[in-house]
């Protein structure tokens, strides 16, 4: 399918900090793009160049959907990780309010509004002040803001944080069935599980620079087949001191051990039948998590157990 | 445009609708002509009154302090007007005199005012405010005889000073009388005469009323001042709780930063506008009355508002209020709470209020080094100039320079705003420091 959006080469520079160095990747039309990369690895940088909050130090964004007229800007959907809604204004008002500052100010746009408020189970909340909301809703009024105006590509930067569970579920359909009605999407996140479970294609973003960058499928089948996920009941501890495990992910009730060139996981299992109770024993590409950390070393990678 | 107008839109309707915004419409003009009518009330009514028991030594004297109150009245509102013009700074207003005249001529007063003195500090109702004492041979030119006035305060000066004049008016006219001359004589003698203050403008009109000159263009000065410093303060908590409730993000990706800095500056220009402009109806209902009021405290309202003033007043109200409004969206824009913003931009205000202090001297010298310094400076030019074209005959080159150095003024320091303001608003946390102000300017 085609490029919908280009960017080539992009740097920012705050200071003597480079956020951005040198990046380019593209999102092809009708996907999932996920954009990973631990906290302050340059994600939010990179899409306020994209949305035209920044320009760019060098480099270039390019549009490559069809022009339909509209300025760039207006036919993107942004739901920023700063997130915040003006407490006093009315939601219908407020609504529309986003609409406007997207250029869209017709009759179509008071349609849409209700629309996508009982979409929500809004409706009967339209005339309340956004205060006088639930934090649930008020988020769903933001999400409801950023699809308003019929964008065609729509970037979500970091959409888990600080939505509830019940809306995380919500936006998690929502996204495979805009894609499903055409619309690109850009999805930042720290968090690979989320990525794993929703992205066609990622982006991974370390210290800057991207290191990898491809279709879900084919990073994960080139990283070849030699990691054991392990589901148990006990204490996996002992996992990691095994010979020839090259590094292990040990969760509470589930491990992920990365093996060594020619491991044999038989002895792996041998070893772990007389101390665990084994409920799952898999030998399969690495996470997303673990080709990450294969890629740009050990450091510091917040554990993402929440979206499990 | 249609971006900006959204923003317009949205900050207008806003702050039309909250309550404070319609209280303070409503209610402003009853605080402003209570301060303006307040003059006149103290004048026609004064400030309560004052119990006074005078003890006459001569026994002469009953008559001076017959009428106490009448000759009060033209020195009430001279110091009125010395009041508001900032020469008295306590409510050293007149007061309406309560004589007690007791004729103790051969008595001894010393013995006689203890009584007196105890009553100063009643508490019941034959409280007395003060005790004047003038002793028996005051009428004698070749006494050395001294008045004296008890009270409580020491700061009573004022009715000290009016007690003394009825009194030495009235023993000078004893004193005439002991020289045979007759009554008459002394009244048609001691007649006072008026005097006036007059402007002479270059084109030769005269002008009367410097008081009056005095007192309004403080008042314009007000006016055109403070709704600039008001609705500063305005955007600059808009922009601060924009940003601590992280709306700004998606407003900045959906247009550029100068539309919506000039949309949020546009549309609080408007609810000012909205706002003075329901004060002027107000204010022509209640007119009739002020100018009478003004009339009766001696002010000529007509000829002041000269129909001049308002064009310069419209002109010299938007450079001030664009001036003063992009410091204040600076200061919102990088800071992080509302306290914050405050902290930072009282010093700059007093700065940027500094012909506001240096009123009185500006007005009283509007041709001064002074005020035409000030006039034809950055950020300082609107006002000053505007307070000069009340009161004297400036050149039209010194107009026509201050709008020109108050455009460019503008010009920079929206410039600056939009810069800082796309930096600004994004940064969260610390405050930058003067020189990080600097980089962003260079950088953004």
């Amino acid at each position: 399918m085609a490029d919908i959006l280009a960017v080539r080469g992009v740097r920012k520079t705050f200071g003597d900090v480079r956020a951005v160095d040198g990046v380019s990747f593209t999102v092809r039309r009708g996907t999932i793009t996920g954009l990973l990369g631990r906290n302050g690895a340059g994600k939010t940088t990179t899409i306020r160049m994209i949305t035209g909050i920044f320009m760019p130090d060098s480099g270039e964004i390019v549009w490559l959907g069809d022009d339909n007229g509209l300025p760039f800007r207006d036919r993107i959907g942004y739901l920023p990780e700063e997130r915040g809604l003006y407490k006093q204004m009315k939601v219908v008002e407020h609504l529309f309010f986003l609409a406007e500052i997207k250029g869209r100010r017709n009759a179509d746009v008071k349609q849409s509004i209700d629309k996508w408020l009982e979409r929500f189970e809004l409706t009967d909340k339209r005339d309340s002040k956004v205060e006088e909301l639930s934090k649930g809703n008020q988020q769903k009024v933001q999400l409801i803001g950023t699809l308003l105006h019929d964008p065609d590509l729509i970037i979500l930067d970091e959409p888990q944080s600080g939505l509830d569970p019940v809306n995380m579920v919500l936006v998690r359909k929502l996204l495979t069935e805009l894609r499903g009605e055409g619309k690109t999407i850009l999805l930042s996140t720290h968090m690979m599980g989320e990525a794993e479970r929703m992205a066609d294609e990622i982006v991974l973003i370390h210290r800057g620079q991207v290191v990898l960058e491809g279709s879900l499928d084919a990073v994960r089948s080139s990283a070849g087949k030699n990691t054991l996920h392990i589901d148990f009941d006990g204490d996996g501890g002992f996992l990691q001191h095994l010979p020839n495990v090259r590094r292990a992910a040990i969760g509470h009730n589930s491990a992920e051990l990365s093996l060594v060139e020619g491991a044999d996981p038989q002895l792996i299992l041998q070893e772990s039948i007389g101390r665990l109770r084994i409920r799952r024993f898999e030998l399969a590409s690495p996470s997303l998590e673990e080709i990450f950390i294969e890629k740009v070393g050990t450091e510091t990678l917040q554990h993402d157990e929440v979206t499990r | 445009m249609n971006k900006m107008f959204a923003v317009f839109k949205r900050e207008y309707l806003q702050a039309v609708r909250r309550k404070i915004f319609v209280i303070m419409t409503f209610l402003f003009p009853f605080l402003m002509s209570g301060i303006m009518l307040l003059p006149g009330l103290l004048i026609s009514r004064g400030m309560g009154e004052k119990r006074i028991a005078v003890l006459d030594g001569t026994g002469k004297l009953r008559e001076a302090f017959a009428r106490p109150n009448e000759n009060a009245r033209p020195d009430a509102k001279k110091e009125a007007q010395e009041t508001l013009r900032g020469r008295r700074s306590g409510p050293e207003l007149p007061s309406q005199l309560n004589i007690d005249y007791q004729d103790k001529q051969g008595a001894n007063l010393d013995a006689e005012a203890k009584p007196y003195f105890a009553r100063l500090a009643s508490k019941k109702s034959d409280k007395l405010d003060g005790i004047f004492v003038i002793p028996a041979n005051s009428v004698d030119p070749k006494s050395d005889a001294q008045l004296t006035y008890y009270s409580r305060s020491s700061t009573d000066v004022v009715t000290q000073e009016r007690l003394s004049r009825l009194t030495n008016k009235y023993i000078q006219r004893l004193r005439f009388a002991a020289n045979g001359i007759s009554p008459e004589t002394i009244a048609s003698l001691t007649t006072e005469v008026p005097i006036e203050g007059v402007q002479l403008s270059s084109s030769g009109e005269q002008k009367k009323g410097g008081e009056a000159n005095l007192f309004m263009a403080f008042i314009f000065a007000a006016l055109l001042i403070l709704p600039s410093f008001i609705y500063g303060n305005e955007i600059m908590r808009g922009i601060v709780q924009e940003k601590s409730e992280r709306v700004v993000e998606v407003l900045v990706s959906s247009m550029t930063p100068e539309q919506l800095l000039g949309g949020k500056i546009l549309g609080v220009a408007a609810v000012g506008l909205t706002q003075i402009s329901v004060w002027i109806i107000m204010g022509s209902l209640v007119a009739g009355y002020g100018a009478a009021t003004a009339a009766m405290a001696g002010f000529n309202i007509g000829q002041f508002l000269r129909p001049m003033i308002f064009v310069w007043f419209f002109i010299f109200f938007l450079l001030a209020y664009l001036t003063y409004v992009c410091i204040y969206a600076i200061a919102g824009s990088v800071c992080n709470s509302e306290r914050e913003a405050q902290q930072m931009i009282a010093p700059i205000t007093m700065i940027m209020m500094l012909p506001w202090f240096l009123m009185f001297p500006i007005i009283m010298n509007p041709d001064s080094t002074l005020a035409v310094g000030f006039s034809l400076s950055p950020v300082f030019a609107p006002i000053t100039m505007f307070v000069r074209t009340l009161v004297s005959e400036v050149p039209p080159w010194h107009i026509a320079v201050a709008i020109g150095v108050s455009l460019v003024t503008i010009a920079v320091f929206i410039w600056m705003t939009a810069k800082i303001f796309r930096v600004g608003i994004l940064s969260y946390g610390k405050r930058p420091t003067l020189p990080e102000l600097w980089r962003w300017l260079k950088v953004a």
